[in-house]
């Protein structure tokens, strides 16, 4: 059996339904996770206030303050913290605006336990990843913008703003392949940690959210074009490193 | 997966699309007088120049009012037409939520089990722990059968195929033990209810139908509280109806609100108690069933966060009103049980 090295990463639970939550708790607490449960909106707000959490699982149908809302304002706080919204809403509108409202990841109910601990596993690997990263090159500069890794700080003109920890993982992936298409299996193999199988809409929802961010026009992107039916490319000729 | 979204049209588009289409046929309306009036004097003109012999001594009416009466006619049934759009769009958008939210309420239950059933295939379990899950399991199960029979009973009521069993009862009586029901399904703490009054007379009844209607109400009061929950029965009779006072004290509801929490996948969003389950059935449910018991059920809230009352009326049996037993055993043709359930 593969051994988890994210033993003792504390997750918040989120999670109103006490059936599925009770399940939930004993299953991360079996892979080695520490696991707090909030029933609803505003316990899950003050624990996220008083804790520190290296995840937060968290469903959208809940008493007093939605998933939304919650990701909302955990990204005014903590932009780098991992979200992994598991809900039975199914639509595409609930799925994109969970996305947008800054969430990294997006699992409909009813799910396969082995798929969530993977996907969880996956998020969670941003440790290894920041400390890998940080390790090679920790400023990127590209067109107008400045991007630095190591707090996930970025300038944009006269803008400056945070990326999430997802956004940072795709925009660095893409500036070290720099010239090359990639492919969205590639971004969900290796941004994500998952089969490329899987709702490739995910990356493009990423993309448009780093369009807006550093294109000039984010209808008419320069630096990460789209490949039809391939993928994306971010385009170096800007580039001033 | 995702799904193509539909173009849904605001209502402002739909009402400028109206009032332009009114402007078109009271322009077209203008234009017929305009053409019929200067055709008129034509039509003298050169009348008198073909044959002076004829005399045109009025406008001819029938023409004039037939245009007018086809115009007003067409207008009449565009806007018929429109209002029906109107109530069609409501119905789609109310039946979409409804959807939605069924889909939550059948998919929740549905992944516990998932998990659990996950986690036994893959997972050594103790025997506790088993066990454990193995009750929270039977507890989803319950809960899916209630809301597909919930939904079966709904296509019922309406197409009066429920088969009611009707039995005499003393309403006081039988009016505590089933909200002592309500209490003891929602694990509610005894102290939480309070029943006053008192409702000495008759009634006739299915048990296990207004067991539903107390569910329903029990269940909505411990959503719709935001703090602690405090509910007060009051009973009180008249020769005619018995009276059920059905109040909490949660978050209330909005006097506009009020008409609509009746109709069928009705849900109302409030800004004090956002995302709460449900599937917009319940209170529609509850009013077929006192509708069936020749009741009514109303609501009264003084508005947000101050309460909500129902009230309901349900009538004092009475052995010589054989008509009214006839009444209620003819639609209940495959079960009727006239006898006392005491």
């Amino acid at each position: 059996m593969e051994i988890n090295s994210f033993k003792g990463s504390r997750i918040l639970l989120v999670e109103d339904e006490e059936s599925l939550a009770v399940g939930l708790e004993y299953n991360l607490t079996d892979e080695g996770y520490i696991v707090d449960w909030a029933k609803d909106g505003r316990a899950a707000i003050k624990k996220i206030n008083s804790n520190e959490y290296d995840l937060i699982l968290l469903d959208i149908m809940l008493p007093y303050l939605n998933g939304f809302e919650i990701t909302e304002k955990v990204r005014l706080k903590s932009p780098q913290m991992p979200i992994l919204i598991l809900t039975a809403r199914t639509s595409a509108e609930d799925k994109i605006k969970g996305l947008e409202y800054g969430a990294d990841d997006y699992l409909t109910k009813p799910f396969h336990l082995k798929e969530l601990l993977l996907r969880i596993k996956g998020m969670l690997k941003r440790k290894t990843w920041y400390n890998h990263s940080t390790g090679q090159q920790r400023k990127y500069f590209f067109g107008n913008n400045e991007v630095d890794f190591e707090n996930f700080k970025c300038k944009s003109g006269t803008k400056t703003f945070l990326l999430t920890q997802r956004e940072a993982m795709l925009l660095k992936y893409l500036l070290d392949n720099k010239g090359k298409i990639v492919t969205r299996k590639e971004l969900l193999a290796n941004v994500w940690q998952i089969s490329g199988e899987v709702e490739t809409r995910t990356v493009d929802i990423f993309i448009s959210r780093l369009r807006k961010y550093f294109e000039p026009d984010p209808n008419k992107p320069v630096y990460i074009k789209s490949i039809r039916s391939s993928g994306y490319l971010l385009n170096d000729q800007n580039e001033i490193q | 997966m995702f799904t193509v979204r539909k173009k849904n049209h605001s209502p402002i588009f739909l009402i400028t699309v109206f009032v332009f289409a009114q402007l078109a046929w009271m322009g077209l309306l203008g234009l017929w007088i305009h053409w019929y009036v200067t055709n008129y004097l034509i039509f003298v003109k050169v009348g008198e120049k073909l044959a002076p012999q004829m005399v045109i001594d009025s406008p001819n009416v029938v023409i004039f009012v037939g245009g007018i009466l086809l115009i007003v006619g067409i207008a009449t049934i565009m806007s018929l037409i429109f209002r029906n759009l109107t109530v069609q769009m409501k119905l789609t958008r109310l039946y979409d939520n409804f959807i939605a939210n069924i889909t939550h309420e059948l998919k929740s239950p549905l992944s516990s089990l998932q998990l659990y059933l996950d986690t036994f295939r893959t997972k050594e379990i103790s025997y506790e722990k088993k066990q454990e899950f193995l009750k929270l399991m039977l507890k989803d199960a319950y809960r899916l059968n209630k809301l597909i029979d919930s939904i079966l009973e709904i296509s019922r009521l309406e197409q009066k195929r429920i088969a009611h069993d009707y039995h005499v009862h003393r309403a006081d009586d039988i009016i505590r033990k089933i909200i002592d029901n309500s209490i003891e399904r929602f694990r509610l703490p005894k102290s939480v209810v309070k029943i006053t009054g008192k409702a000495e007379f008759d009634c006739l009844i299915d048990k296990e139908a207004i067991q539903i209607v107390f569910d329903n109400l029990t269940d909505n009061a411990i959503k719709y509280s935001s703090n602690s929950v405090e509910i007060e029965v009051n009973l009180s009779a008249n020769p005619k109806n018995i009276i059920i006072e059905f109040s909490d004290i949660g978050i209330g509801i909005a006097s506009r609100d009020q008409k609509k929490i009746f109709n069928k996948f009705q849900r109302l969003e409030n800004r004090l108690m956002p995302s709460v389950k449900g599937t917009g059935l319940g209170l529609y449910r509850v009013r077929q069933i006192i509708k069936y018991h020749k009741g009514k059920i109303s609501v009264f809230s003084e508005g947000e966060n101050k309460g909500t009352s129902f009230r309901i009326e349900l009538p004092v049996y009475k052995p010589t009103r054989k008509k009214y037993l006839e009444s209620l055993s003819g639609r209940n043709k495959n079960k009727t049980v006239l006898a006392d359930g005491n």
